[in-house]
């Protein structure tokens, strides 16, 4: 018997356990990130990895040969950090230091960076290729959601 | 073979005037391209399609400003007095000419006193083909002229909130060296490979040469060589590997190099006679990125051969070693913290300098030979594109003061001295 609730306790901690490591971060943010991209971008799911890369700026065409034109917010922007932090499991800082070295040393482009999410949101809407993020549920009841695709992310 | 050399950097130089014409006749209201795309702005896209697509094209820029001020050596002036000379601008425009061809060019103003000379530079002038770019592999072609891209630092050296601190470790990142080192005229690829399982590699390789200037060519020299220097070829290499979910990176990079010196006599007086150098670099670099810890280093070894100058016969051949560690802690997401060491020494058989002080007779002292640096620094971020930095620098020895090869004991007459510099850095 004692042995028995011995279990039922461990299991009950593992229960709890588990619901601190999955739910904490889902009910702690009310909003969560969704990447988005152009109603013309064919791919509907990208691994976390292609995000990354995408990010990164080492992956610049969609799978149908088409160009990446990739958006994101000021770093110091909270969605962006939360944007670079749970999606792309990358730390703000280390994006800047590769969009910076490219944009000054001249090997590559960077990310266009634009100042609201609304800005943001805009940008994705209109520009053919283009991908970023934005707060969902949406904060900002303006914004016309099935204007822009929902990119699914698997990991 | 020099001939071939010289016609190949003629190429070279028009390729880069031309890139720079292009991007210097454009008009300065494409900045518009940065911004989103709103119904407005759509319409004077369309309106400007004829001559080019303003998405297609990106300006960018930085201005710098501080103070600095060194005791002891004449690193930034010969007077030791607080100084301004710490003066970085830069303007860069990026044009996307097609899917797979693009132009690029940076123009910058600096002011850093002895460190440099002063004034404007192209910084680069370049046109890229991306001639493969699939999920997982990239290559690119360079041609004109581009930034060094091999060592840790060395392609964001001249961007000031993009390289670490406001000086660099000097034995790597030599400012008497800089106009030399920072680039090249020539080409260039780069190969990037990514992969789920085993991360991300890169691979550099370069060729091409630098102009020396008169200034430069005293600087590193002798106020005394009159004569021509310069520099015949520069090849360098570089590997990268980022294991995958892997917070560290490593890297390796090789350089050879030939310069030539071109006595001024008979026509003009001049101390020192026709010469070649032959210099090769190696580096092994290692960097940690984490949440708050970070942690870079290089270690290094360089091999100077000179033929002549001193006089015709003259021979020597010399190998320098040294390293860096440099850690940076976020103290708050504004404010981050940097130390560095640094340990180098010029001739690997004579760590402390005395066999230099012997062989010149007394005429260059020990302590020429070798360059220890502790430093310590600050930098606090307002926004996204304006940060503050402050630094100190505790410098034993004066092996990484210029000139280079024939030392001024004259003004450097102290084995220690200190360095603090401040510097306000905006950037769009």
């Amino acid at each position: 018997m004692g042995l028995l609730s011995y279990k039922d306790r461990t299991i009950k901690k593992l229960i709890l356990l588990s619901f601190l490591i999955i739910g904490i971060p889902i009910a702690s943010s009310a909003y969560a990130v969704e990447v988005i991209a152009h109603i013309s971008v064919k791919d509907s799911t990208l691994s976390t990895s292609q995000l990354k890369r995408i990010y990164t700026m080492r992956q610049l065409r969609w799978s149908d040969n088409s160009t990446i034109k990739v958006f994101v917010l000021p770093s110091q922007h909270e969605l962006h950090q939360r944007f670079s932090k749970e999606r792309l499991q990358v730390f703000p800082y280390q994006l800047n230091r590769i969009w910076h070295k490219l944009t000054y040393s001249g090997l590559g482009v960077a990310p266009t960076i634009v100042k609201t999410p609304e800005a943001l949101f805009n940008a994705i809407k209109s520009t053919p290729g283009a991908i970023g993020y934005i707060d969902t549920p949406s904060q900002d009841n303006n914004l016309d959601e099935g204007a822009v695709n929902v990119i699914k992310i698997e990991n | 073979m020099l001939s071939k050399l010289k016609t190949s950097a003629a190429i070279i130089q028009g390729a880069f005037l031309l890139v720079l014409l292009t991007l210097m006749s454009m008009p300065l209201y494409a900045q518009e391209s940065t911004k989103p795309k709103e119904n407005t702005v759509d319409l004077e896209a369309s309106n400007n399609q004829e001559f080019f697509d303003t998405d297609n094209l990106q300006l960018h820029g930085f201005v710098a400003l501080g103070v600095i001020d060194v005791n002891g050596s004449d690193f930034v002036n010969d007077d030791g007095s607080l100084s301004t000379e710490l003066t970085e601008v830069g303007l860069n425009a990026s044009w996307q000419l097609s899917s797979q061809f693009r132009l690029a060019g940076q123009v910058v103003y600096l002011d850093g006193g002895n460190r440099y000379e002063k004034g404007v530079r192209v910084d680069y002038a370049l046109i890229d083909w991306s001639a493969i770019a699939t999920e997982n592999w990239q290559l690119n072609i360079y041609a004109g002229r581009s930034k060094n891209n091999h060592w840790l630092y060395s392609s964001t050296r001249t961007v000031p909130f993009a390289r670490p601190s406001i000086i660099l470790p000097q034995s790597v990142y030599f400012d008497g060296f800089r106009d030399i080192a920072v680039g090249h005229d020539g080409a260039g690829v780069k190969l990037s490979h990514s992969n789920d399982d085993y991360g991300n590699f890169d691979f550099n390789l370069t060729y091409g040469r630098s102009p020396i200037s008169d200034e430069q060519a005293m600087n590193l020299l002798s106020e005394f060589a009159t004569g021509n220097a310069k520099q015949e070829f520069d090849l360098q290499t570089s590997f990268y590997w980022q294991p995958a979910f892997s917070q560290w990176r490593f890297g390796l990079s090789l350089l050879d190099s030939d310069f030539t010196y071109q006595s001024a006599k008979p026509e003009k007086p001049d101390a020192f006679f026709d010469a070649e150098f032959s210099f090769q670099f190696y580096t092994l670099n290692a960097l940690y990125e984490g949440e708050f810890w970070e942690f870079s280093g290089e270690v290094y070894q360089s091999r100077f051969k000179t033929t002549g100058f001193y006089f015709p016969q003259f021979h020597s051949d010399n190998i320098a070693q040294g390293y860096y560690f440099q850690t940076r802690y976020k103290i708050t997401s504004d404010l981050t913290f940097l130390a560095r060491y640094e340990d180098f020494y010029l001739n690997k058989e004579d760590k402390d300098g005395k066999k230099l002080e012997e062989e010149s007779m007394g005429l260059i002292p020990a302590y020429f030979g070798y360059h220890k640096d502790t430093t310590l620094g600050l930098t606090y971020d307002f926004t996204s594109n304006l940060s503050l930095r402050l630094e100190y620098h505790w410098v034993h020895g004066a092996g990484r003061l210029t000139p280079v090869v024939v030392p001024n004991p004259r003004i450097n007459d102290s084995e220690d001295w200190q360095l603090w510099a401040a510097q306000l850095m905006y950037w769009f």
